[in-house]
């Protein structure tokens, strides 16, 4: 049985001419550093085995409606159980942004219907269930990692928490205070605190760009009301996708989720559309001061490019992991870091997704006074791109370090199981895996060339820049148009005047 | 209802069970045992004094790959610091072949820029230092390394093994660890052999200043930009003023500015032969082949010579010291005490005290400072850094405000003298043996992971298994025993404590 999957067979013999046509190009002409065989002609020479190895397919099934994706896996007495759900702060309005935000983790801090917040830590504790509640955007999640002799008090508590929750008014309170405390803080940190100000210039008031504020964590902000307004429109069995992994039969899972969903009500139908990004268009260069030893870079501008099974997409990957999304080997990890010492790191930034616009850009830290250079530098690698089509060798490594690590994808069964869930989520074919493979095996140079033509230009960039101006290499303003930022929160400076703000009163969403 | 998990049958390892073990590597683990003592790792050791250990496991094709030095900035001197680390990174540079077209074009150029550095130094802290010259011997150094640079073939380690599908290539350096790591389809190991032994025998360390700048920008990054890291420099730089846990691992940032690729070289060979090596390999290989490319690969890596002993002992502490650090960020605090190495025989008992304090929603100060006062973000204790030598038994807070670090403070010590007056309660220390027992299994989930902890455990102990014997010791522990260790090293005579105070604030 020489296929990794269905469609893709003799991986092994064509990936091993990948590779010495890679080393073949590394070598360069050098010369062999002595009269014995020398080690790049070794690389050359060595013939790399087929993989030959069954991949676990996780068996699909449905309980309840609700999609299960299930991998026994005996090697350890341990069993994972991984929920996700549609739905997250992206679907509420702002009036909501802090009892959506707060939702995952007062699932897990504040007690369930039987049992208050202390019992059900201890219980937690006392059976060494490890345990996560969280969200990114436009999803929540949730897992519970237990040995297989807990499993049924595990998989008791770990529902009831997620069906159940109690919002104990003190921990409701608790979390309050420490998300006003992490607000307070956002400053402390220069990176954090520019990624979170370039999401706001960027997105402005779309959920993308919020940042918490005081004004968003009144008591009346974090209500049963609306804690469980949100509850009642994400946590629910018409955004749920179930995965369970590890030292179970299928028989004994099945009959456990039963019990979970057996009388689960539908989903409130409180989820408002995802809304659509209005990403900022128009070039400009923010400068917020901070009396730091480093200054942070960021630079990008909207990419319409969509996440799908076109070869603008693959060409894209291809192109980010050339520009600065795979680590040394990277052009821009090259120039700023090994050629030039300015940067510790300097990579690219290419977000796209399935159905809105996203971001394409560079980012980077260095020392105040160079902070202007390292910015040309970004922005003159980016210009490079998209005037000359990469060296051949450039894609053949980017789609080698794909491919030939294709069976990265499934060193687990629990990972084989949660990529099934995440595609099911964002509504990818079951197959997408084999389709990103081979579409990414056909990108060329010139599909490279043309998809940084397409959506790659410098001369849109926003630009921000976090650090001592005082020490710069200049002033800011021979890049572009300048918006001086506060550092603070809560700040009316702090909202680029060119953006629409955020409102005093929120708008309601339907009750 | 309060009990412990139970225990777990060692057959549920059978998974990772192999039939081709050495004999020697097959011992049974006696009774009680940890599952990672059953492991069927093989070890192997060269002539050289190099030793492998090989522990098959067939989940997927692919092998987790680690190289531990058992060095790291404690074998460092006073004005070489962060060399440990420079090395590190060094390591990447590449070999007399790998990373370069004409490595006898770029022999003399590496030395002759060396040599311009050397002036340049040496004008500097000469007796009067002529600062145009300094600025012209620099540029010259710059401009010499750049015709080097046009030599090089930049990353081409990095090129070549990420082409070959390699995930996450990189390496880190700690006290008195240093280890270099990858991942590689199964069939791409001999690569990995052929490269890492390359490395290991001649490497060459290009762009050298040019590479300092890099760990000058990550010294940026990690501690001079980071409230967490700016305090925790302050605090061991306050408590250990002779032993060199005292120095952080990346370096003084004036060191980093003058090192050599000389000095670094001369550590390179103190503490790199191969007899200080321990590498671990995980994952789908055939123990058999793994040998024979071992001896074929590093066997041809010199012995070296055995690594100095660290020598330095940190003098008693007689009484109190406390330091205020300004920085840009809003306050926390971070309380140590003198403590012990991780191989003495209170240091299980430390462990044991570090978590009844702080590992989980139940614990004393988790329960006092942020359920309860809510004065607190986040607090945790821990003991560190290092773990050979007499170490500081640590706590750390964060503040919410309008708690002061003060406040934090004085409820610290009001639980830790409650834990000296009255032991800890069964159920407890009951939850916390609950999470070690389940932990021995979870340690065990990634390859990588068990790669790193097999191989330190060799390099430190001189036994892989050793590593999973130290839990049980925690597990052992009694409450009586966390009273006693508490009432014996947390004296205010013997602390340090470090406050962060916004700059201009007080």
């Amino acid at each position: 049985m020489n296929r990794l999957v269905r469609g893709i067979s003799v991986r092994g013999a064509t990936l091993a001419v990948v590779t010495s046509a890679v080393a073949a190009a590394l070598a360069g002409g050098a010369r062999p550093a002595s009269a014995q065989e020398s080690v790049r002609e070794r690389i050359s020479a060595m013939e790399f085995p087929e993989l030959r190895f069954s991949p676990v397919k996780p068996r699909k099934e449905t309980v309840r409606g609700v999609p299960v994706y299930f991998a026994e896996d005996r090697e350890l007495p341990l069993v994972t159980i991984y929920a996700t759900f549609r739905g997250g702060v992206r679907r509420f309005s702002r009036d909501h942004f802090a009892a959506a935000t707060a939702l995952p983790g007062l699932m897990r801090t504040g007690g369930t219907r039987d049992l208050p917040p202390d019992s059900v830590d201890a219980r937690i504790e006392l059976l060494a269930l490890a345990t996560s509640f969280g969200q990114g955007g436009g999803g929540s999640s949730s897992w519970i990692n237990t040995l297989t002799g807990q499993l049924d008090e595990a998989v008791a508590l770990w529902a009831d928490m997620l069906r159940w929750p109690r919002f104990d008014s003190t921990q409701v309170e608790v979390w309050r205070g420490a998300e006003l405390e992490r607000v307070r803080r956002r400053r402390d940190d220069p990176a954090s605190l520019a990624f979170s100000r370039f999401n706001r210039i960027m997105y402005g008031d779309h959920p993308v760009g919020w940042e918490m504020e005081p004004l968003d964590l009144e008591s009346a902000d974090l209500s049963q009301e609306r804690l469980r307004y949100v509850h009642e429109a994400v946590i629910c069995p018409d955004n749920m996708v179930l995965g369970v992994a590890g030292d179970v039969t299928w028989r004994r899972a099945s009959r456990l989720l039963e019990g979970i969903l057996a009388d689960w009500p539908p989903c409130s139908g409180n989820l408002l559309e995802d809304p659509q990004p209005d990403i900022r268009t128009e070039p400009g260069v923010f400068v917020i001061q901070k009396e730091i030893e480093q200054s942070v870079v960021v630079l990008a501008h909207s990419s319409s490019l969509r996440q799908g099974d076109t070869g603008e997409y693959f060409a894209s990957r291809i192109a980010n992991s050339i520009l600065g999304a795979s680590g040394l080997s990277s052009r821009l990890a090259t120039e700023l870091r090994t050629r030039q010492g300015l940067s510790y790191s300097a990579s690219s930034i290419w977000t796209t997704s399935r159905r809105d616009d996203g971001l394409v850009g560079a980012l980077t830290r260095t020392r105040p006074q160079r902070t202007l250079a390292a910015a040309r530098l970004l922005l003159a690698a980016l210009d490079s791109v998209r005037t000359t089509a990469p060296e051949a060798d450039e894609v053949e490594h980017a789609v080698g370090e794909i491919v030939n690590g294709f069976v990265f994808n499934f060193r687990t069964p629990l990972q084989v199981v949660a990529r099934g869930m995440t595609y099911e989520s964002l509504g990818l074919p079951d197959d997408w895996l084999e389709r990103y493979l081979d579409g990414i095996r056909d990108v060329t140079a010139d599909d490279v060339l043309e998809v940084f033509r397409a959506e790659m230009d410098p001369a849109r960039m926003t630009i921000l820049l976090v650090g001592d101006t005082t020490r710069f290499d200049g002033s800011p303003s021979e890049l572009g148009t300048v918006t001086v930022l506060s550092a603070g929160i809560d700040d009316p400076r702090d909202r680029p005047s060119d953006r629409p703000s955020t409102p005093r009163e929120w708008p309601r969403s339907p009750q | 209802m309060m009990r412990a998990l139970v225990v777990l049958s060692l057959i549920a390892l059978s998974g990772l069970g192999l039939p081709a073990v050495p004999p020697a590597a097959a011992q049974e683990a006696p009774a009680g045992a940890a599952p990672g003592e059953a492991l069927p790792v093989a070890r192997h050791t060269l002539d050289n004094g190099m030793t492998f250990l090989i522990l098959p496991r067939r989940q997927s094709p692919t092998v987790s790959l680690v190289v531990h030095y058992p060095v790291g900035s404690v074998n460092e001197r006073l004005g070489n610091t962060g060399i440990a680390h420079v090395l590190e990174h060094m390591l990447f540079k590449g070999s007399e072949e790998i990373g370069t077209r004409d490595r006898a074009g770029e022999a003399p150029l590496m030395d002759a820029a060396d040599a311009a550095r050397d002036s340049m130094i040496a004008e500097l802290f000469g007796h009067d230092p002529d600062s145009a010259e300094v600025r012209r011997l620099q540029s010259l150094t710059g401009a010499i390394e750049s015709q080097a640079h046009a030599l090089s073939i930049p990353n081409e380690f990095d090129r070549i093994l990420t082409a070959h599908g390699a995930r996450g290539l990189n390496a880190t350096t700690a006290h008195e660890s240093t280890r270099y790591f990858v991942e590689l389809p199964a069939n791409r190991l001999e690569l990995w052999f052929l490269l890492e032994a390359d490395r290991m025998k001649n490497p060459v360390m290009r762009g050298f200043t040019t590479e300092l700048d890099v760990v000058r920008e990550e010294r940026r990054m990690r501690l001079e930009t980071s409230p967490g890291g700016i305090l925790e420099t302050s605090l061991l730089a306050t408590a250990f003023q002779v032993h060199p846990y005292g120095v952080p691992v990346i370096g003084h940032a004036a060191d980093l500015e003058f090192l050599t690729r000389r000095q670094v070289l001369e550590y390179f060979r103190a503490y790199y032969g191969a007899r200080n090596a321990v590498a671990a390999i995980v994952g789908d290989v055939d123990p058999g082949q793994v040998v024979e490319w071992a001896e074929k690969y590093f066997g041809g890596v010199p012995p070296g010579i055995p690594a100095a002993p660290v020598t330095a002992r940190e003098p008693e502490q007689a009484g109190e010291r406390r330091i205020e650090v300004e920085f840009d960020a809003e306050p926390r605090i971070m309380l140590a005490w003198r403590g012990v190495s991780g191989l003495h025989e209170d240091a299980a008992a430390l462990s044991m005290l570090a978590s009844v304090l702080t590992a989980g929603r139940t614990t004393r100060l988790y329960q006092r400072l942020i359920a309860r006062d809510q004065s607190a973000l986040h607090v945790s204790a821990y003991q560190g850094p290092g773990f050979a030598h007499p170490r500081l038994f640590v706590v750390s807070a964060v503040p919410r405000s309008p708690h002061t670090p003060a406040d934090l403070e004085a409820a610290i010590y009001e639980e830790i003298e409650a834990i000296k007056r009255e032991p800890p309660d069964a159920a407890a220390l009951l939850r916390i043996r609950n999470q070690i027992s389940a932990g021995e299994f979870r340690r065990l989930s990634s390859n990588l992971e068990l790669a790193m902890q097999i191989a330190a455990s060799q390099a430190s102990f001189g036994d892989w298994r050793e590593t999973f014997r130290l839990s049980r010791r925690i597990s052992d522990v009694t409450p009586e025993d966390v009273q006693r260790v508490a009432a014996r090293y947390l004296k205010p005579s013997t602390r340090t404590v470090a406050t962060m105070v916004r700059k201009g604030s007080s």
